[in-house]
């Protein structure tokens, strides 16, 4: 099956969301063009690229890959825009407490609003063959973004919203336009959170293509015997030795659990290096090579 | 690093209750509590075999639950209560629709803190946004059912009232979702109530922007960590909450001189030791660096504490007490 036309990347904080984002962009830009797409509004890929966050305009990274920054907040902006398109006057309601009001009494509109423009941005790299990879926010809060339509369907028996949300979550079982691409690190908190995840994002949300992304598998070194020979020659540097044979029964764990869940794994190496930025996203894009079917 | 700092003083005699807002679930994983239950749950201390411990009790917070609560306390009557349980806007925003549970969090935390016995609550927030939401909650309700609102939604004849009514006018016809007249009757309903919230929302506010109210940032030595350390640092001082400290967590221990390599036999081993030494002193030059940019940008007055990476996720009490006897902290204790 071809890779869907938009990845939202979720996981646990510290798994490595930003980088991996990053990576998928860099490499499905390989093939088409693609937009990578920041929620956290630090620009953290950005960083990673060596360019400027974007603000309200897309940045290009290069002829094939851009990158742009949305929010909750803004989508809400436009939605209010849309509404009442005399600019001064919704720019005042922006402005005014009694904007938030509009929000407080409808929690869960922003997100909403944040995911009917996923959709659409999922709809036009369809069109234009093109990809969407989008940098989530930590897991629960994507969950959040994820089920919001079945919230806003429930609240709105009838009517266009309603049919928005119907439409909304059919972007978001369909495995052509939508896929969830849970990071997890060797960890076995990590690990459990993203087979927490993988299981509320089938049963709450309906999302029907999942796919794990094990990161920071370290190349394995040494074996039990050699560990035990390392300590009994020198016990601080036996202890690193140690640490690293940790890692790789930490893998093989998490790999084994991934596995028994039904969850298909796509896994990028650690990255053993001072710092991580063009040359190490670079790196992560290759690796993901053929795992990634395009 | 909640449960680790709550241990730390509930081994030195404390009663100490810790509250997790955090919808994922390491912090009860990790105490052996059970993540269903909504009302505070003790942890066993005695594994650990301390003389002189206090208790120590950890729950995580049900927004739904607690709204429930709340309305039922402060409504006048039982029929408002029950007209407000069954409102629809009410439904929706008490139970899964996002940002709920901040609402409720401060709630919660007066009702340990009115504890007599508690004589330390230990807050475990959501990551960094999720954070600022929080401690927004109590204005957000407030502005929701002041007076303000009832005139917006009613029938205020200001010129702003009547722009908010016609957006909301305009969203109920697109939409479909016939929303106003339940919004207005909605905050309606809670006009015999707001007193009591807007009482309560001032004072968690002055608990956690007081003297009394400690606030330490967790992050880690990580580079795009570092970054929105320093933006979540910045946002709270921005709404007036100056932080404490800041944790960093899962601190890598030095590494052993290269030169213990050199006696390493075979040479085949020797060759892997020094790749493998490689491989974990360019990680360690990473999270040097991290740090130093950490230590810089410590507001005045805060304090920078390292907690070591175990080696192995902390999984038990044990490794919470190793953790926490890591943590110097008497400049913590107000």
């Amino acid at each position: 099956m071809a890779w869907p036309r938009l990845t939202l990347v979720i996981g646990k904080g510290g798994a490595g969301k930003s980088t991996i984002s990053a990576a998928l962009a860099d490499h499905l830009a390989q093939r088409r063009p693609t937009t990578h797409v920041g929620l956290d509004q630090r620009g953290s890929a950005a960083r990673l690229f060596g360019v400027a966050p974007p603000q309200r305009s897309a940045i290009q990274v290069r002829r094939d890959l851009e990158l742009i920054a949305l929010s909750p907040r803004r989508e809400l902006e436009r939605f209010i825009q849309r509404i009442v398109p005399v600019r001064m006057i919704s720019d005042r309601m922006l402005g005014s407490r009694t904007f938030a009001y509009v929000t407080a009494a409808l929690p869960g509109l922003e997100a909403f609003l944040l995911l009917s423009r996923l959709s659409a941005m999922a709809g036009e790299a369809a069109r234009d063959d093109r990809y969407v990879v989008v940098d989530g926010l930590s897991t629960g809060a994507s969950l959040e973004l994820l089920s919001v339509a079945r919230g806003i369907r429930n609240l709105a028996a009838a009517g266009t919203l309603n049919r928005l949300a119907i439409d909304l979550e059919g972007f978001i079982s369909d495995p052509n336009r939508c896929a969830v691409a849970i990071v997890v690190a060797p960890q076995q908190l990590s690990l459990k959170e993203a087979l927490e995840a993988a299981s509320a994002l089938r049963e709450h949300a309906n999302v029907n293509r999942i796919v794990a992304i094990l990161n920071a598998v370290p190349a394995p070194l040494f074996n039990q015997a050699e560990a035990e020979q390392a300590m009994a020659a020198d016990m601080a540097h036996g202890a690193l030795v140690r640490r690293r044979l940790d890692l790789d029964a930490a893998v093989q764990r998490v790999r084994r659990e991934l596995a028994a869940a039904g969850l298909p794994v796509i896994e990028l190496p650690m990255l053993f290096t001072p710092a991580v930025g063009v040359a190490e996203i670079t790196r992560l894009s290759r690796a993901l090579g053929k795992q990634v079917e395009l | 690093m909640a449960a680790a700092l709550g241990l730390r003083s509930a081994l030195e005699g404390a009663a100490v209750d810790v509250m997790t807002i955090d919808p994922a679930p390491r912090l009860l994983d990790t105490l052996h509590v059970d993540g269903a239950v909504s009302q505070p749950q003790d942890v066993d201390l005695q594994e650990l075999s301390v003389s002189g411990a206090g208790r120590m009790r950890a729950l995580k917070l049900d927004p739904k639950h607690t709204f429930d609560s709340v309305v039922n306390r402060y409504a006048p009557t039982r029929a408002m209560a029950e007209a407000i349980l069954n409102n629809r806007i009410y439904r929706s925003i008490s139970t899964a629709l996002a940002g709920v549970g901040d609402y409720m969090a401060m709630e919660k935390l007066l009702e340990l803190y009115d504890d007599p016995e508690a004589a330390l609550i230990v807050l475990d927030t959501p990551p960094a946004r999720e954070a600022l939401d929080f401690l927004g909650a109590p204005e957000r309700l407030l502005d929701l059912l002041n007076s303000r609102a009832t005139s917006l939604l009613g029938g205020g004849l200001k010129l702003s009232d009547l722009a908010a009514r016609a957006v909301l006018s305009a969203f109920d016809r697109v939409t479909g979702l016939h929303l106003l007249s339940d919004v207005h009757t909605f905050v309606r309903s809670f006009e015999g109530m707001y007193q009591g919230f807007a009482e309560r929302a001032a004072r968690a506010r002055s608990i956690v922007y007081g003297p009394e109210c400690l606030v330490l940032v967790i992050t880690t030595a990580e580079e795009l960590r570092v970054e929105e350390t320093r933006e979540f640092v910045g946002s709270l001082e921005r709404t007036g909450l100056s932080i404490d400290g800041l944790v960093v967590n899962r601190v890598a221990p030095p590494l052993p001189h290269k030169s213990g390599l050199k006696k390493i036999n075979p040479p085949s081993l020797q060759k892997k030791m020094q790749r493998n030494w490689r491989d974990f002193a360019a990680l360690k030059q990473r999270e040097t660096a991290a740090l130093r940019v950490l230590k810089e940008m410590l507001p005045a007055g805060a304090t920078m504490l390292v907690a070591p990476d175990l080696g192995r996720e902390p999984r038990s009490l044990a490794d919470l007490a190793e953790i926490a006897g890591t943590l110097d902290t008497p400049h913590f204790r107000k």
